[in-house]
C-alpha cells in the first residue's frame, strides 16, 4: 500500500499496448459521458457489484503512513446509490444541479496493469468546474484507481477509488460527480 | 439604498431590536461588515463554542488542531487524560507549534528556535537557556495559553470569556434534548471518522437557523426526496411535531414526528435496549415517536438525526451528524461535518449509518447539496444594495401558545412547522450583540 491506499503500478505486470490502449479511451469516454451529463449512460458502465470511493485525506505529520482516513469519506458509494444520485440529476429537482455545473474531466497519465487477473488502471483526474455566472472554478485534482472487468470488446468499472488532494475542499456543494 | 459598508452596527442592532417584537428581521444581518465584525467581538469570544469530540482523542497525546473564535487552537488529551485547548502559538515569536490537523504528541516542539513545551501546554524546553538568558526567563511565565474547556456527553467546548457561566449553565436544560443524539446507549457516542472540511460562501447564520428546526424548507428546498419516493407525502409526515427552545439561550430543537410510526425505528436492537436504559421514561416517551431530530445548540453547533435508505420507500437507518457553521469571514464559513454513532452499536448498523450520512449529509451529500446551493444564494443577495433596507418576516407561530404540559423542559410549540425557534435564536443573538 502507498500513502493513497493503492497497488503501486510501476512493477505490475503491465498490458499489451493494444490493450492498454483500450483502456485509456474507456477511461477517456467514459469522462466525456459525465461532462455531457449523460449519467445514465454512465451509470452503465459499472458493474452491478460495482464501488464508488472517496477516502477523506487528513493533513498529517510526515511520519505517519497514510493521510487517508481508514473509516472517513467523501463517497462511499454502490452501483444502488450511485442510481439514486443519477436518478436525482435527471429529477427537475435537483436544486445544486440547476442551473447545471460545467465539468471537463482531464484524464492524464494512465498507468495500466493487471493484478490478480483483473485490470488496474490509475490516473491523475482534474476536474474543472464551473457554475452560472462566476468567473471563478472549483479544481479539483486526485488520484484514481479503478478496477476493470473485461466485457467483449469494452469494460465495466468495478471499484473505483479516488482520493481528493485536498484536506479541505472548495465548492459550495459537491454536485459533480468525479 | 444605502451602502452595506458604511452601517454601523449600532443602527443594525436598532433595526434588529424593533423589527423582531413584530416579527421581522432586517435582510442585511446576513452579510454584513459591521455585523462580522460584532458577532466576532461580541458573541464568539462570549460564548460556549464546540471544539471537538472525545472520542477523536481517546489516547493521552491525542491531539486535533481546531478553529475557537478565530483561533487556531490545539485540542489535546494530556498525559493524565485531561482535556485541554492551548493556542497553537509559540509564546517566544509566535510560530506555530502544531501543524497537522490530528496525531499523537507528547510534545508541541517549535520549528523556529526549539521551545517546547509538554501536552499540557506548560514550556519545558528552551534551548540555551542558561547561557543567553541569565535567569531572567522563567519557564512558567510562558506557557501555552489555555483556554477554558467543559463537556457535555462527550462534546468538548471552549470559551474565551473567564466571566461566562459554566457550560451546564449555558446550555441551560437544553441537555434533556441533546440526549437523543448522545445518549443513544449507556456509552454514549463516537464520531465514526474525522469531520468532512469544506469553505463555502455562506453565512453560518442561515445555517444555525435552518438546523434549529426548518420544517418548512424541507418538502421543497429537498423535493428530489418526495419524487424518488424518499417521503410519502408533505403533509404527513412534515408538518407534524413540536419546536422547543431555550429564552436567553438560543437553542431549539425540531421534532418532527410520525404518528404511529415504529417506535425508533431504523435503530437495531441493541441500540433501542442501551436508549432504553440511558434515557429517562419522559425523554424515551417523547423520542420514540420522532422521525427527525434537527437542533442548533447557540451559537453554531448543530446536530440532526434522520432515517436515510440506499433504495427509495425502505425504511432505512438512522444516522447523526453534527455540524460546526464556523465564520470565517463576512458571508463566508468553514464547515465541519461529522457522524456520530453510538459507541455500543454493532459495527454493521455504524458503518450504514455512516454511508447513509455520507448519501444525504456529507460534503457530496444529496440534502447537503441542495441546502449550501440555497444558502450561498441567500447571502449573496443579502449583500445586495437594495436589499439593505429589506427584511425578511418571521411571523409564523407568533400568537402560538406554548404547550402547557409537554414531557420536556423548554418552551415546546406544535407544529414543527414554525418560527418560534429562530425568534429565539435571534433574541438571544441580539442580546450578545447589544453588550458592548
Amino acid at each position: 500500500m502507498t500513502s493513497n491506499g493503492a497497488s503501486e503500478a510501476l512493477d505490475q505486470e503491465r498490458l499489451p499496448v493494444e490493450l492498454a490502449r483500450r483502456v485509456e479511451q474507456f477511461l477517456f469516454r467514459e469522462a466525456q459521458l459525465l461532462d455531457e451529463r449523460r449519467f445514465e449512460e454512465w451509470l452503465a458502465l459499472f458493474c452491478e457489484d460495482a464501488s464508488y470511493e472517496a477516502p477523506l485525506r487528513i493533513t498529517r505529520e510526515r511520519q505517519v503512513d497514510s493521510e487517508l482516513s481508514p473509516t472517513g469519506r467523501i463517497f462511499w458509494d454502490s452501483k444502488q446509490t450511485l442510481g439514486v444520485r443519477v436518478q436525482r440529476l435527471c429529477s427537475d429537482f435537483a436544486w445544486a444541479e440547476q442551473p447545471p455545473s460545467r465539468t471537463r474531466h482531464f484524464v492524464t497519465n494512465v498507468r495500466t496493469w493487471r493484478a490478480d487477473g483483473v485490470i488496474q488502471a490509475r490516473c491523475n483526474l482534474l476536474v474543472y468546474r464551473n457554475r452560472g455566472e462566476d468567473p471563478r472554478a472549483d479544481l479539483y485534482s486526485a488520484d484514481r484507481m479503478d478496477e476493470l472487468v473485461e466485457e467483449g470488446d469494452d469494460f465495466r468499472i468495478r471499484r473505483r477509488i479516488l482520493v481528493v488532494d485536498q484536506a479541505n475542499l472548495t465548492g459550495n456543494s459537491l454536485s459533480v460527480l468525479l | 439604498m444605502r451602502g452595506a459598508e458604511l452601517t454601523s452596527v449600532e443602527e443594525v442592532l436598532d433595526r434588529v431590536r424593533k423589527e423582531l417584537a413584530e416579527g421581522r428581521l432586517p435582510v442585511e444581518i446576513f452579510n454584513s461588515p459591521a455585523v462580522f465584525a460584532a458577532e466576532q467581538e461580541r458573541l464568539f469570544r462570549r460564548a460556549w463554542l464546540f471544539l471537538a469530540h472525545d472520542s477523536e482523542i481517546p489516547e493521552p497525546g491525542d491531539y486535533v488542531l481546531r478553529n475557537l473564535a478565530g483561533n487556531s487552537v490545539i485540542v489535546v488529551r494530556d498525559e493524565q487524560g485531561t482535556v485541554r485547548c492551548l493556542l497553537n502559538m509559540c509564546r517566544h515569536r509566535g510560530n506555530q507549534v502544531c501543524k497537522a490537523a490530528m496525531g499523537n504528541a507528547s510534545h508541541f516542539r517549535c520549528s523556529y528556535h526549539g521551545w517546547t513545551y509538554a501536552n499540557d501546554g506548560r514550556l519545558i524546553g528552551v534551548p540555551h537557556i542558561r547561557t543567553v538568558y541569565d535567569g531572567r526567563l522563567r519557564r512558567s511565565d510562558w506557557n501555552l495559553l489555555e483556554v477554558r474547556t467543559d463537556s457535555y456527553q462527550g462534546l468538548v467546548f471552549g470559551c474565551l470569556d473567564p466571566g461566562a457561566p459554566d457550560l451546564e449553565e449555558y446550555l441551560g436544560g437544553f441537555q434533556f434534548y441533546l440526549d437523543i443524539y448522545l445518549r443513544p446507549g449507556p456509552g454514549g457516542t463516537e464520531v465514526y471518522a474525522p469531520p468532512n472540511q469544506w469553505v463555502t460562501e455562506t453565512d453560518w447564520k442561515i445555517c444555525a437557523e435552518n438546523f434549529a428546526g426548518d420544517g418548512y424548507h424541507t418538502p421543497v428546498a429537498h423535493q428530489f426526496g418526495f419524487q424518488l419516493g424518499y417521503y410519502a407525502s408533505s403533509a404527513s409526515t412534515h408538518s407534524q411535531g413540536y419546536a422547543v427552545h431555550f429564552p436567553h439561550r438560543g437553542h431549539g430543537i425540531g421534532l418532527g414526528r410520525t404518528p404511529g410510526m415504529t417506535p425508533f425505528f431504523g435503530y437495531p436492537d441493541e441500540v433501542v435496549q442501551g436508549m432504553a436504559e440511558a434515557l429517562s421514561p419522559a425523554q424515551l416517551e417523547l423520542f420514540k415517536e420522532t422521525r427527525t431530530a434537527v437542533s442548533t445548540v447557540f451559537p453554531n453547533l448543530s446536530l440532526l438525526i434522520q432515517p436515510f435508505s440506499a433504495t427509495p420507500g425502505e425504511p432505512g437507518v438512522r444516522f447523526c451528524t453534527m455540524r460546526l457553521w464556523q465564520p470565517i469571514g463576512v458571508g463566508r464559513m468553514q464547515m465541519l461535518s461529522w457522524c456520530l454513532v453510538p459507541k455500543d452499536a454493532p459495527e454493521a448498523y455504524k458503518a450504514e449509518a455512516y454511508r447513509a450520512y455520507t448519501l444525504a449529509f456529507g460534503h457530496g451529500g444529496m440534502f447537503e447539496q441542495d441546502d449550501f446551493d440555497n444558502w450561498s444564494r441567500v447571502t449573496a443577495m443579502a449583500g445586495n444594495p437594495a436589499a439593505q433596507e429589506l427584511s425578511f418576516p418571521y411571523l409564523m407561530g407568533l400568537d402560538r401558545e406554548p404547550i402547557a404540559d409537554f414531557p420536556g423542559p423548554g418552551v415546546a410549540v406544535t407544529p414543527y412547522m414554525t418560527e418560534t425557534n429562530f425568534r429565539n435564536m435571534w433574541q438571544t443573538w441580539l442580546e450578545y450583540l447589544e453588550r458592548p
